[in-house]
């Protein structure tokens, strides 16, 4: 028998594997040619690879797409539409919050529009100017929108272990109650939000200081203030929503499943009920202080009444319709919920029976809040994974074609 | 210690786009200005030499106006929704007549809905504000504060529907009537020169812009009369306070003679037939926001009409102004479905004005009317005294004359004029520099 050398072992390993030359297995990556890989987007040879966001080439090849559309959309659409996208981005973050809270650990939640309120009005004060009758400290926004997220996780840590103790529907209703006490002290404290009716100005827009609200050069792109603003609203959107995703693949969200499922049999399994639970009222209220800091600076002005049920609705609708307990389905329903009623305007001057005014068939407002619940209705019975759920159908489908039976 | 790769990239990711950023340089602007087909007149957004859609005069240019009110859900839409059709057919009624020295003008196609709310608000005008010549109308003072920022920086001429004391003072905006300061100060003096001097008054409202403004002119007129007054009853809609019996207990405790209320007809009528029922002996006046024909027929009825008198500054639908005629005959004798609607028919008198002066001067650009606004003289054809319209000078110059109406059968809308035109002493002896209340 001849001696096996390691050399020979290559040469006949060769013969086995085709083209691939090391077998080093310990330590090494392993070599795979394109040639080998194409057709094969499951073929992972390291760790690092196979727990990667971006695992696929696919994957890669649109997120560099849709990166570079996001990122130019605003020069080519109208004002008034980069003004719609930057409330959609707001409307996302709010809404990777709540589904933190409701869709990853299953805690119902209706008082977000309450720690919306919270960061607005703790940006409003750090960031706005005083008149006499609120209180202002015009700082910048580097200082005020942290401010923002910090305070409403404080808030939303100290409401954590009353909803720890309930669940369910009861924690739903502890929740309105939360939000209708803070739109009563809202209301009640004018010298931070200018009182019932009459509101307050927001944070000036004065970033690292710069002044946002003029228009900037850079080269031949003009940068309006509303350019501006949908720029740090995505960066936002992009940092905060690859962290949300992150922290639900890991330990900690394996924890808010857990809880999600049955959250006896997490505490038995060793997952401490009280901190799992704190963490995701303090994390969901933070991108919510955040997102409602955004908002008030966007609108410029915010009244008490802003921060009420509807708002809540909104984005649990958004979380709903978009996909529960993902995030990029949060942001399709975000881009849902707010471009819809723009949609259904333009409609109007499509079908002749919808109206703008109070006459007509149907007037488009109506039809806007038809739809609206005729779409809640329609997710959470036939699709709970929402938009997100409709798209991952398609894709497989696509992807098992032509055997997608 | 190596930075890893992946964050190596990163880095360098985020250094290259801070120093792009840093290559920005303030913008500025250019100015966009076109002189039209007749070669004398410039104009820019929202003014084109094509006549307006539906035209009566083919000849004619178009002045395109933005409309942003609450028109069809919101909580003031019952009474915005009619005050709008009142100023378009107001442009129809000028466009028939021949419309502006070769233009016409139109308020329909740039009308938008913004649900009284300030989202809402800002996203109209955000759709509208770069295809407008000026704004025709604006309701709501938060929804109008909101985009008064970007109204200046377009220079858009606007005209408002607000009656804050504070809008008197602001260049960069018109209003009509008088301001809810006013109407309680000259309110007052109609009530004492009627009745003699009280000896307590008292005011109740909406906390803002509407019953803050207004309780602050039972303030100054109390100040200056030398009267006691009871202090102010805020208070809020029913929707979101519920009932107005807090309002009843505060009123019956301090009995005043006269009461001032800053509410809507809704809580008017509880607030008025609640006190009576338990044995008020003040009286009520109203200011322009309280009366809703509907009222005589509530509850409240025999108590209003006992009780309760109502002020407006602006001439009522049964007058004799010329203002109310051309409305008359535009509508062929037929009634508007609230009397809201003359208030939007005068909106177009301070636009028609400045639009004219405009043409005259042969600038149709945004900048160029708006550059009429100072030192504007407006003729309201005797819908309210003509004015005068100067920041510099605004208490020589502000409106300070009422009308008073009470509750009638046989009135229009369910009341009947007992004062014309009333002017009193006080108003005068405070001083009107700046906004009564502060938002």
């Amino acid at each position: 028998m001849t001696h096996t050398t390691d050399k020979d072992l290559l040469e006949r390993s060769s013969r086995l594997t085709g083209r691939s030359v090391r077998l080093n297995f310990e330590g090494s990556t392993g070599k795979v040619t394109s040639r080998v890989r194409r057709g094969r987007p499951s073929l992972y040879t390291s760790y690092a690879k196979d727990s990667a966001l971006l695992n696929t080439p696919t994957k890669k090849f649109w997120v560099v797409v849709f990166a570079i559309i996001v990122v130019v959309a605003p020069f080519l659409v109208a004002s008034d539409m980069t003004y719609l996208l930057t409330t959609a981005i707001i409307f996302a973050l709010a809404g990777i919050g709540l589904n933190l809270l409701t869709g990853y650990a299953g805690q119902v939640s209706l008082g977000h529009a309450f720690f919306m309120g919270i960061g607005a009005y703790t940006a409003s004060v750090l960031g706005g100017v005083s008149n006499g009758k609120v209180l202002g400290f015009e700082l910048d926004l580097a200082i005020a929108l942290p401010a923002a997220a910090i305070v409403a996780a404080v808030i939303g840590a100290v409401v954590a272990p009353l909803a720890t103790r309930v669940r369910g529907l009861y924690l739903a209703v502890l929740t309105i109650g939360l939000l209708i006490l803070g739109e009563h002290i809202f209301k009640s404290a004018a010298a931070i939000t200018g009182g019932q009716g009459v509101g307050r100005t927001s944070a000036k827009r004065t970033l690292f200081g710069v002044d946002l609200t003029q228009a900037y050069m850079l080269g031949p792109l003009k940068i309006t203030p509303e350019i501006s603003m949908y720029m740090i609203s995505l960066v936002l959107l992009v940092v905060l929503g690859i962290a949300a995703r992150n922290l639900a693949r890991g330990r900690v969200g394996r924890a808010f499943a857990a809880v999600r499922d049955r959250d006896i049999a997490a505490e038995v399994m060793g997952v401490n009920l009280l901190r799992t639970k704190t963490l995701a009222f303090t994390l969901s209220s933070a991108y919510a202080g955040l997102a409602g800091a955004l908002l008030s600076i966007l609108l410029g002005r915010t009244v008490p009444e802003r921060w009420n049920l509807f708002l809540s609705i909104d984005i649990l609708a958004v979380v709903v319709i978009g996909g529960v307990a993902t995030i990029s389905g949060t942001i399709i329903g975000a881009l849902f919920v707010v471009m819809m009623p723009r949609l259904l305007e333009e409609l109007t001057h499509v079908l002749p029976f919808i109206t703008t005014s109070s006459g007509g068939l149907l007037n488009v407002f109506q039809l806007q809040t038809i739809l609206f619940g005729v779409l809640i209705i329609l997710f959470i019975t036939l699709e709970p994974r929402g938009l997100y759920g409709l798209w991952i159908r398609i894709r497989n489908y696509f992807k098992a074609w032509p055997f997608s039976y | 210690m190596t930075i890893p790769k992946k964050s190596r990239w990163l880095l360098a990711a985020a250094a290259a786009s801070a120093l792009a950023l840093s290559a920005c340089t303030p913008a500025t602007d250019d100015g966009g200005a076109t002189t039209g087909g007749d070669g004398s007149i410039a104009m820019s957004q929202g003014v084109t030499t094509e006549p307006c859609p539906g035209s009566p005069n083919p000849d004619n240019g178009c002045i395109y106006l933005g409309i942003l009110s609450d028109l069809v859900d919101g909580p003031f839409a019952p009474v915005s929704g009619p005050l709008t059709q009142g100023q378009e057919d107001y442009w129809t009624f000028v466009n028939n007549n021949g419309g502006l020295d070769g233009f016409d003008v139109d308020v329909t196609t740039y009308k938008r809905d913004n649900k009284y709310t300030v989202d809402e608000q800002i996203a109209q005008y955000n759709q509208i504000n770069g295809d407008i010549a000026g704004i025709a109308q604006t309701l709501g003072t938060s929804a109008t504060q909101a985009i008064l920022d970007d109204v200046v920086a377009r220079d858009l001429p606007t005209v408002i529907v607000s009656w804050w004391s504070g809008f008197e003072f602001d260049p960069n905006v018109i209003g009509t009537g008088y301001s809810y300061c006013t109407e309680s100060i000259v309110g007052l003096d109609w009530w004492a020169s009627e009745n003699g001097m009280p000896s307590k008054v008292q005011a109740v409202g909406y906390p803002g812009d509407y019953g803050g403004d207004t309780a602050a002119g039972v303030d100054r007129w109390a100040e200056v009369n030398g009267v006691e007054i009871a202090p102010w009853v805020e208070t809020g809609p029913n929707a979101v306070v519920g009932n107005q019996d807090a309002v009843v207990q505060q009123v019956l405790n301090a009995n005043p003679d006269v009461v001032m209320l800053g509410v809507a007809p809704g809580e008017t009528a509880e607030i008025v037939g609640k006190l009576a029922a338990m044995g008020f002996e003040g009286e009520f006046l109203g200011a322009s926001p309280t009366w809703n024909k509907v009222l005589p027929e509530s509850a409240a009825g025999p108590a209003l009409a006992a009780k309760f008198h109502y002020l407006m500054p602006y001439d009522g639908w049964d007058g004799d102004s010329q203002a109310v005629k051309d409305m008359h005959e535009f509508l062929n004798g037929a009634m508007p479905e609230q009397h809201g609607y003359a208030f939007g028919w005068a909106l177009g008198y301070p636009m028609q004005a400045m639009l004219e002066e405009a043409i005259v001067a042969g600038d149709l650009t945004p900048a160029g009317i708006k550059a009429q606004m100072d030192g504007l003289e407006v003729d309201y054809k005797g819908f309210q005294p003509n004015t005068v319209y100067d920041v510099n000078n605004v208490q020589a110059n502000a409106v300070q004359a009422v009308n008073v109406f009470k509750p009638s059968e046989t009135g229009s809308f369910g009341i009947e004029e007992v004062a014309n035109q009333f002017v009193g002493t006080t108003f005068d002896k405070t001083d009107y520099s700046s906004a009564c209340v502060v938002l």
